[in-house]
């Protein structure tokens, strides 16, 4: 396997010669420029209305978004939304906060929560056959109606992307007006050496119009994706 | 190939697609949403030129240093546990990525959609190993089923109508699928969650690698890069070499542009940041990593300074929704993976083969359409009338051409013979000209009068005008 392709000194020497230096550059290049231009700033202004942005952005792609007082008003939203899906299976993060603000075992349907109690198979398993998802929202990108979701153990990337409606929830803190702040705080994560191994952004659901340019919801990803925003006064 | 590639040049393709009228229709109707869309979605941002000249320069400055940042990406994948394997030709990359699967075992196949496994033909070697390979973008999983390439690097199953879809589908299916949207996407759905569900091997491309993290990123709006890379055991990213930025904070500005670019979403709806394989105690995601990174004439067009920017590129397709030629003749006349002004410009570059693919440069109006629109603001039409005159210097137009043109140098170099000529058209042209224009002409005058009318040699040449008036 190693002797594969060329080895990578051969290949950058090539890259090197074309750039027309004699060898290889050793040292970070002078940089002037680095990431957003400066007019870029998360100004106050978006930050206090990042909710409403969220909200409209989101439910532009329709998307659902519900606002939640306690975290009884979002244990009951839930409910209320498996109720309109009929649905009997759900897989879960095991994520503190959300169960904690969700009591899952409340919900009075199947609830199956992704954690080692159960090979990676059985949960895949699970997850492909249930009607829902539920996902804390790591970050909610209030300029895009995006949701930032980091994988982990118990934090399975399949639970936003297999079931056919995808439920998220934060609280109102992890609103953020732009992607900024999200990149600020994986190159943190990174230099922790606590970066997950996938980051996904979540813009609505699933789409394509690779029939006729006539859009489609729910190609390969889930169909509906809604989310609770808990925000108490 | 296929039926699609018949016809040895452009012009000769061009002509079998102009009289496709459904293929031209969809083209047009797409190109036009996409671009609607996309200035929408620019106004809306606003600063558009701004971001432009923003991504351009971190573009030019990943490209202009691709040597240090190749290697600090390299050592980034492999401390994330990944594996980087570098190959300088497709074929290298085939072989490659043929091993990977061979020392896992791997029998289903599952690729999201790329344009740089198109562009090694990728699926076609494993094929041919009897290996089980499903496309699973919408658009690419159409084009396997109809054997055809991609005709746009966006939406690349423009071309196909609704009915020859159904057609397809209703073959994999063996009963009636009907034509309409919802039925079409949920059938490709219900295929291919089974085929991603059972496959032991995800191929991916590469929008952008983060050098300084060793992740790579993906863009996709049906969520099936998502599925590629979270379910098999293996993920194979396969990249072309220039196909990074230096940092996190660079993502976001490429990530910026290029949905809006492409689509005029301010973001796709999915795009994963992977860094190499999963965690230990994930539960799902793949086991092992493996980024391929791919020369195969990059180097080629790296060393060429006058060309070297159309490397900037980020494949989001705003040139060919804009491009006058395109919109006539559609992605198949190109002849070539990449069409459209950027494949115009590059694949005589990657091929090495400036017989066949240099004459793309004449698959242009030199509108500059392209230019305007260009997310990194490549000077595209800039390059396509370098590429002409690379094409002439190597003697590949015409003998024909060539002569003319020597002629007409001769003549018009020297005030004598000019004026002679310009005396013998004006007495010549008479029982061609009708309305001011020649119409018809013979040859070889004809080449041009074809397709477009000659203006008729005025009565009197500015010289007599000036004469007249002012002796």
């Amino acid at each position: 396997m190693e002797q594969l392709g060329i080895p990578e000194q051969d290949f950058i020497n090539t890259v090197a010669r074309a750039l027309g230096r004699s060898e290889p550059l050793k040292h970070a290049p002078q940089r002037d420029i680095v990431g957003p231009p400066d007019f870029w700033q998360e100004d106050e202004e978006i930050r206090k209305h990042s909710l409403e942005l969220f909200k409209k952005n989101l439910e532009g792609l329709s998307g659902r978004v519900v606002i939640a007082q306690s975290a009884a008003e979002v244990q009951q939203q839930v409910k209320t939304w498996l109720t309109e899906l009929e649905a009997k299976n759900v897989i879960c993060w095991d994520h503190g906060d959300l169960k904690e603000l969700l009591q899952p075992e409340t919900l009075g349907v199947n609830v199956q929560l992704w954690n080692d109690g159960h090979s990676s198979k059985e949960l895949i398993d699970v997850a492909a056959r249930a009607d829902v998802g539920i996902t804390w929202i790591n970050f909610g990108i209030a300029y895009t109606g995006s949701m930032a979701v980091l994988s982990g153990a118990r934090t399975g990337r399949s639970v936003s992307l297999l079931p056919p409606t995808h439920i998220g929830i934060c609280k109102r803190s992890q609103i953020v007006p732009t992607m900024t702040s999200v990149i600020k705080h994986l190159v943190d994560l990174r230099g922790q050496g606590h970066l997950p191994a996938t980051i996904n952004f979540i813009t609505g659901p699933s789409r394509t119009s690779d029939i006729e340019m006539d859009l489609s919801i729910g190609v390969h990803g889930p169909y509906r994706t809604w989310v609770i925003v808990l925000d108490e006064q | 190939m296929n039926k699609i590639h018949q016809g040895k040049t452009f012009r000769e393709r061009a002509r079998e697609a102009l009289k496709d009228d459904f293929m031209r229709q969809a083209v047009r109707k797409a190109v036009d949403t996409l671009e609607t869309r996309k200035e929408e979605a620019t106004d809306a941002l606003g600063n558009w030129d701004q971001w432009r000249e923003q991504g351009k320069r971190i573009r030019e400055h990943a490209v202009e240093n691709l040597d240090y940042y190749l290697s600090q990406l390299a050592a980034n994948v492999r401390n994330n546990g990944g594996t980087v394997y570098f190959a300088p030709e497709a074929k290298d990359a085939r072989q490659i990525i043929l091993e990977i699967i061979k020392k896992h075992g791997g029998k289903h196949i599952v690729k999201s959609k790329s344009m740089v496994t198109e562009e090694i033909h990728l699926n076609k070697a494993l094929i041919k190993e009897g290996l089980d390979v499903v496309e699973t973008d919408l658009a690419e999983y159409i084009l396997q089923l109809a054997d055809e390439p991609p005709s746009h690097i966006v939406v690349p199953s423009i071309h196909k109508s609704r009915d020859q879809i159904a057609e397809l589908f209703s073959n994999v299916a063996r009963e009636k699928i009907p034509n309409d949207t919802p039925s079409l996407t949920a059938f490709s759905r219900k295929v291919l969650r089974e085929k991603f569900l059972q496959a032991d091997i995800g191929i991916t491309g590469c929008n952008f690698a983060i050098a300084d993290t060793g992740a790579i990123s993906l863009v996709t709006n049906e969520g099936n890069a998502r599925l590629t890379n979270s379910l098999p055991k293996v993920h194979i990213a396969v990249m072309g070499m220039e196909r990074l930025v230096p940092s996190f904070a660079d993502l976001e500005v490429l990530l910026t542009l290029l949905p809006r670019s492409a689509t005029g979403q301010k973001l796709t709806s999915y795009i994963s940041i992977t860094n190499g394989p999963k965690k230990p105690e994930d539960l799902d995601g793949p086991d092992y990593f493996y980024l391929v990174i791919l020369d195969n004439g990059r180097s080629r067009i790296l060393a060429d300074t006058e060309f070297r920017q159309s490397l900037h590129c980020i494949r989001c397709g705003a040139c060919f929704n804009v491009c006058p030629v395109y919109r006539q003749v559609g992605g198949h006349s190109y002849g070539s993976v990449y069409g459209g002004p950027i494949g115009s410009v590059i694949s005589a570059f990657l091929t090495n083969d400036m017989e066949r693919y240099g004459g793309l440069a004449y698959a242009s109006t030199l509108c500059a359409a392209c230019s305007t629109v260009c997310a990194v603001k490549i000077p595209l039409h800039d390059l396509l009338l370098k590429l002409r005159h690379r094409y002439v210097t190597h003697k590949y137009t015409p003998a024909a051409e060539r002569t003319v043109f020597k002629l007409w140098r001769t003549t018009f170099q020297n005030p004598k013979t000019y004026r002679l000529a310009i005396k013998m058209a004006q007495k010549a042209q008479s029982p061609l000209v009708n309305n001011g224009y020649i119409i018809k002409g013979p040859p070889p005058l004809s080449a041009w009068t074809n397709s477009r009318y000659f203006p008729k040699a005025a009565e009197k040449t500015f010289r007599e005008q000036w004469q007249q008036q002012h002796h």
